[in-house]
């Protein structure tokens, strides 16, 4: 061992209570980090996987119509291209076919997008209707799982409705409600699911039919209005987005554009982290600096002797500075395991929904760099701690 | 052959406090040569102490020239000075003598292995043979805090001899023990003048210690009133 090493841990190990608390206090820091850390990271991914789990993450559309500009001899004339065509996706398969090769993508659904009405006796309530194909209703929008009454099953040309339009009209699975679409088509077609989301205007608002269903109401006897996709890795969605853009001529739209809001939201939420975490660190810093000038201090005759009998001064100010990186060093990995600990126990404590209390993600508790973090915090920490047991003037500190 | 360990000339000390000022040595010339002990007496606030701080290297003088083994030593960094002190000289004090952290075997050590970064084992061996020298084998893994005041000053004595130095400055090594116990220090300290041949500068008040060298200064007044012979 390295007799510098020996001497800082002998200085450590002397006074095994003061030492305890110092790492215990350091310790505590790193669980405070950690656990927010986690937080942070634990909300922003839960509220990411719940936007992402009930909608598209690309989806291609017809391209706007744009205004063009014409030139009639000297004039110059801004004329909208025709906006008499219906808007859709008339190759829908050969796109379908496209994507669905593409790396990273794990469905995709076709998709006519269309506005109606449903009545229900006097009742009358504006409806985003959604037709896709039955069985890929799950990868889509993951109802399933979010059902609250019948099935998912579209294919006997059923609707889905969220629990909000259902309590608003009054609508029971099997009873029947009818449909007007936009193009002044109606339909008499029976509730086959009732889904909460716990997003508002999903439940509010959106009904799901059969592509098949939907045709008909729409009018749109062989084209689609949207192409649906579903990524392995939402983060993906703005490549594959890009890539399907210049492949196939259509808009392609990654959902974070749609979801601005989130992103301004899990940003400030990690900017209020690093806040905390900054605390965190300056509490260790302060405390390692203080306990070790405390100890220079004490040890000053010591110190003193050392430097009579030769002991340079990089010596000297080298066993403050190890002190420091010990401490640093024991506590982030005891803090870092206390704090995984301490995530783990709250991520498996359940809230009454059988959801865990806390969005905590305890494999993101920023575990490298909090240890990171810490060591060269506490080395900082112990400079002038370093600096001051470096400079004991050996004959004051013996004659003191 | 170099048979002067330290030179010093004219060497002046002077303490300022505020405006004031206090001189405390007013021009000292002396020579210690090879494998004497050397007595350094003087009343309380004489200046033999300021004078032995600046013979170890742990003070810089006001001006005068102090010469180490014919090596000048104005002017050099503290770094090479600390270096000078750890290789060449050696220092027992009155009272924190040991780091109390620390077992008189690797007290004994400190000096050899800090430098060298490791406590390598002819230094180890050594210390056991220094710690046997003045009676304390038995004790070589006790710590400091659990030895007596004439146990701790053998261990000072032990650890100034590690680097086999040409000076040993001892400073009222002493002050703090039994007559009995005195004399068993300073018949060790005599033992190892004799055998080693290394030179001894002992601050001492006392009639009784200072019988035990070889030569005495005495100093009055921040200047060497005289030099005797024993």
């Amino acid at each position: 061992m390295l007799f510098l090493s020996k001497v800082a841990l002998r200085y450590l190990t002397s006074n095994i209570i003061q030492t305890t608390l110092l790492i215990s206090g350091v310790a505590l820091s790193v669980v405070v980090f950690v656990f927010i850390t986690a937080l942070i990271n634990g909300l922003a991914l839960y509220l990411t996987a719940e936007v992402t789990s009930k909608i598209a993450h690309v989806e291609l559309e017809p391209p706007n119509t744009v205004s063009r500009v014409l030139t009639d001899n000297d004039r110059f004339v801004a004329a909208p291209v025709s906006t008499f065509r219906r808007k859709q996706i008339r190759n829908w398969q050969q796109v379908l076919e496209l994507a669905e090769k593409m790396p990273g993508v794990k469905t995709v659904s076709p998709t006519i997008d269309g506005n109606a009405f449903l009545t229900r006796g006097e009742a009358v309530l504006p409806v985003a209707v959604q037709g896709v194909s039955p069985d890929k209703i799950d990868a889509m929008a993951d109802l399933s799982s979010n059902l609250i009454a019948g099935n998912a099953d579209l294919s006997a040309g059923g609707l889905l409705v969220g629990v909000e339009l259902a309590e608003e009209l009054n609508l029971a699975v099997g009873g029947p409600v009818l449909m007007r679409s936009e193009r002044g088509a109606e339909r008499l077609i029976p509730i086959t699911g009732i889904f909460k989301s716990g997003v508002s205007s999903l439940d509010r608002r959106v009904a799901y039919i059969s592509i098949g269903a939907a045709r008909p109401l729409f009018d749109l006897p062989n084209g689609v209005t949207t192409i649906s996709i579903k990524l392995d890795d939402p983060d993906e969605a703005p490549r594959v987005a890009k890539a399907l853009q210049d492949a196939t001529g259509l808009k392609a739209t990654p959902w974070q554009e749609k979801n601005k809001t989130l992103e301004e939201a899990t940003d400030a939420q990690g900017r209020t982290g690093v806040f905390i975490q900054s605390f965190a660190m300056i509490a260790i810093i302060i405390s390692i600096s203080s306990a070790l000038l405390l100890s220079s201090y004490r040890r000053r005759a010591e110190i003193g002797i050392m430097r009579a009998v030769g002991i340079s001064r990089r010596f000297v100010a080298g066993v403050f500075v190890l002190q420091g990186i010990l401490i640093g060093g024991i506590s982030a990995l005891l803090g870092a395991g206390l704090g995984y600990q301490l995530c783990v126990t709250l991520a498996s404590i359940q809230g009454a929904n059988g959801r865990p209390s806390l969005p905590i993600a305890p494999s993101e508790g920023g575990y490298a760099l909090v240890i990171t973090l810490t060591i060269i915090g506490a080395a900082l920490a112990a400079v002038l701690p370093a600096r001051a047991a470096a400079a004991v003037d050996p004959v004051d500190a013996i004659q003191q | 052959m170099n048979d002067i360990v330290l030179k010093a000339e004219g060497i002046i000390k002077t303490f300022r406090n505020g405006d004031e000022e206090t001189r405390v040595l007013k021009g000292i010339d002396l020579v210690l040569p090879k494998g004497r002990m050397i007595a350094l007496q003087g009343a309380s606030g004489s200046g033999k102490s300021t004078l032995l701080n600046i013979l170890g290297l742990l003070m810089q003088p006001t001006s005068g020239e102090l010469t180490l083994l014919n090596q000048p030593l104005a002017g050099l960094p503290d770094a090479v000075l600390s270096r000078y002190r750890n290789r060449h000289l050696g220092f027992v004090f009155q009272y924190h003598n040991l780091l109390p952290d620390f077992t008189a075997l690797e007290n004994v050590a400190f000096p050899a292995a800090a430098p060298a970064g490791r406590l390598k084992r002819d230094v180890k061996e050594r210390s056991q043979m220094l710690l046997d020298r003045v009676g304390l084998s038995d004790r070589k893994n006790f710590l400091a805090t659990r030895l007596s005041g004439g146990q701790k000053q053998r261990v000072a004595i032990a650890r100034a001899l590690i680097n086999s130095p040409n000076l040993v400055l001892a400073d009222e090594p002493t002050g703090n023990l039994d007559r009995k116990t005195s004399d068993q220090v300073m018949m060790l300290l005599k033992e190892i003048n004799r055998d080693d041949q290394a030179t001894f500068l002992i601050s001492t008040h006392d009639e009784n210690i200072a019988a035990y060298c070889d030569e005495r200064i005495q100093i009055e007044d921040g200047l060497i009133a005289k030099a005797d012979s024993g």
